[in-house]
């Protein structure tokens, strides 16, 4: 069977160390071997797709050819949380200056990469950039590990919800007078004054002079984020998006992937296939010397079943056996593949 | 000097490693060892789900610091619960500490805050080893870390808060962890991997990246999940096609990291038991021995 069906956008999750770039780079090599034009966008920052598809550094500004000869062109790309921010910063600005207060204050360049949720929201915003421009037939995308949330997935929610909060509302006000003190405002009432206090108190007043500007000059990129978070979370949602779920073999992943599967029907994404990576083949025979190796398959395999016992009879659950070598070259991708094709 | 000797001195543990190698295993693994040779131990998670209590056969810790083994004790640290404490230290008033939790600018500025996490978990288990905050008396506290370059991250984080925040209570905080991390006679950095090419591949930056920006070196890497060598009778065996060709792939990435790596480093083998009690068993009985063994000084 093929991964692929009629999807447009192909969403990989799973827990770390399951093989989702490796699985993302063979779909997208199967792709364009069908002769769709495919993108393979991948955010893990250990840059992995980058070896096994041998694109480089280039890949982190723009989508690179991928030295293959299939029907379909096959592009790679790697996600840079800073330059993204950095170029979404220069297209949405009102100005020049404007964009140059963003880039040059202290706390966009030291900690904004790493607020809450930002470093996936850039994701989300490269992903948007990617749809809008419409130029693949398919986007396979890989996602940073997650264990607990789909984190990747939230984000673009987390940042509606902040900017509906009235967080911003309160960041955005004048919080410093033009001597740089801060204000002692009662406007908040005691809520405010609390949470002022607070903050003065426990996280001192140059941080926060800092996230005020800050906030101040990224205001007004702020609304053009929310439309966009909105249509990413519509394209995700859309019927041509699929998610695969790619787990480790073995009886104690069980939870995990049922976990990921339970949240990812919750939030009302479209399941596809359940790719079980890495399976040790069943050892037929007997002999001391195989026991292990024999061990290693009944348990994979007891994995394989007690996981097919708790999903739905007509959900496809896809198993790829373990390779005797690793998954760096293209060739290697095309097993992998072929693997499921056959199944 | 014995590897076990020099991770007896230290405070503070940071068990690291790309997700799915082992880190719980080897965290678990060494708590026990250095426990059962007279040394208080916590072991630490940082974990929505823990899982440390499944290998240590006892029930879930919930947030609280629970007793495994006479010498051996277990908490997870619930990532909200580290920043809400701070918050609770310095806001007395119980009606206060509510407002502020629930209010959205903490919600999205502090909760959220690059670093403060970070902090917050060394902070405690800097707090921990000092006997403050009503726990009981503890030698060495053992980190079972986010995966890799989150493990950087942590480490980094005290310095940049510090550098952000110079002054106020968490400037202050910060600058007292980052002094207690960057001490390498108090605090050090073991690395969990498995060789094949991804994880050593990953491992080799995480050292560089310790290196450079912390000018640190791991205590130790443990190289855990290798296929055993073949005798010579199996290796004709056309069925171990798989085992052989793996083997050969594990000896390639020792020899890789070799050529990287001249510090301390453990190998563990592929055991044939289910994660739980009775495979933590039988990693210790392995890494037991490689800890005592004799080791250049520093």
């Amino acid at each position: 069977m093929s991964l692929l069906d009629d999807s447009r956008l192909v969403v990989l999750v799973g827990a770390g160390g399951v093989g989702k770039t490796t699985v993302a780079a063979a779909l997208g090599l199967e792709s364009a071997r069908e002769g769709s034009n495919t993108l393979v966008m991948t955010f893990d920052p250990s840059m992995r797709l980058k070896d096994t598809l041998g694109v480089g550094e280039a890949a982190r500004d723009r989508e690179v050819r991928v030295a293959v000869d299939t029907p379909g062109r096959l592009d790679a790309s790697l996600l840079d949380a800073r330059k993204t921010f950095d170029r979404l910063v220069v297209r949405y600005a009102p100005d020049e200056d404007a964009a140059r207060r963003i880039l040059e204050n202290g706390f966009y360049r030291n900690l904004a990469g790493s607020l809450g949720g930002i470093l996936e929201y850039m994701a989300v915003e490269r992903l948007y950039e990617v749809a809008r421009e419409n130029r693949y037939d398919r986007v396979v995308l890989d996602t940073p590990p997650a264990r607990q949330a789909l984190d990747f997935l939230e984000a673009p929610d987390r940042i509606i919800d902040f900017l509906e909060s009235g967080a911003l509302r309160i960041a955005l006000k004048p919080w410093f007078d033009e001597h740089g003190h801060l204000r002692a405002t009662s406007r908040l009432g005691p809520l405010g004054r609390g949470v002022e206090g607070f903050l003065d108190r426990i996280v001192g007043l140059d941080l926060l002079r800092e996230m005020a500007e800050f906030f101040q000059a990224f205001g007004p990129l702020f609304d053009g984020f929310r439309k966009r978070a909105g249509q990413v979370q519509e394209l995700l949602r859309a019927p041509e998006t699929s998610f695969v779920l790619v787990a480790g073999p073995g009886e104690e992943r069980v939870s995990d992937t049922m976990f990921f599967a339970r949240r990812l029907r919750e939030a009302a994404y479209r399941l596809g296939p359940i790719v079980v990576n890495r399976l040790h083949p069943r050892l037929e025979g007997s002999g001391d010397g195989a026991r292990l190796l024999r061990w290693l398959g009944e348990r994979d395999h007891r994995g394989l079943e007690a996981l097919k016992s708790l999903i739905p009879q007509d959900h496809p659950i896809i198993p790829i056996p373990l390779l005797p070598e690793e998954p760096t070259t293209l060739l290697t991708l095309e097993k992998i593949s072929a693997s499921w094709c056959q199944a | 000097m014995t590897l076990q000797d020099r991770l007896s001195r230290l405070k503070l543990l940071v068990v690291t490693g790309k997700g799915g190698v082992g880190k719980s295993l080897v965290t678990a693994a060494l708590g026990r060892i250095l426990a059962r040779s007279g040394r208080r131990v916590l072991l630490l998670e940082n974990d929505p789900r823990e899982s440390l209590y499944q290998l240590l056969d006892i029930p879930p810790s919930d947030g609280e610091i629970v007793r495994a083994e006479p010498d051996l004790f277990l908490q997870n640290l619930r990532p909200t619960d580290v920043l809400s404490n701070v918050v609770r230290e310095h806001l007395k008033v119980e009606l206060l500490v509510r407002r502020v939790l629930a209010s959205p600018v903490y919600q999205h500025f502090v909760g959220g805050a690059p670093g403060f996490k970070e902090v917050a978990i060394l902070g405690h288990a800097l707090r921990v080893v000092r006997g403050l905050g009503g726990a009981p008396e503890i030698d060495i506290v053992i980190l079972d870390a986010p995966a890799t370059g989150h493990g950087v991250t942590l480490l980094l984080a005290p310095s940049l808060v510090s550098e952000a925040i110079p002054h106020g209570p968490v400037g202050h905080l910060a600058r007292e962890v980052a002094g207690f991390v960057s001490d390498t006679e108090r605090c050090g950095v073991a690395i969990a991997t498995l060789a094949e090419e991804m994880p050593i591949q990953e491992t080799i930056e995480l050292r560089g990246a310790l290196d450079a920006r912390l000018s640190r070196q791991p205590e130790l890497l443990v190289v855990n999940g290798l296929y055993p060598p073949l005798s010579d009778a199996d290796r004709q065996d056309p069925r171990l096609g798989l085992w052989r060709e793996r083997r050969r792939i594990n000896e390639r990435e020792l020899e890789r990291l070799g050529e990287e790596w001249d510090g301390p480093k453990i190998e563990l083998p592929l055991l044939p038991f289910d994660r739980g009690p009775d495979l933590l068993t039988a990693l210790v009985r392995r890494l037991e021995p490689a800890l005592a063994a004799p080791r250049e000084a520093p």
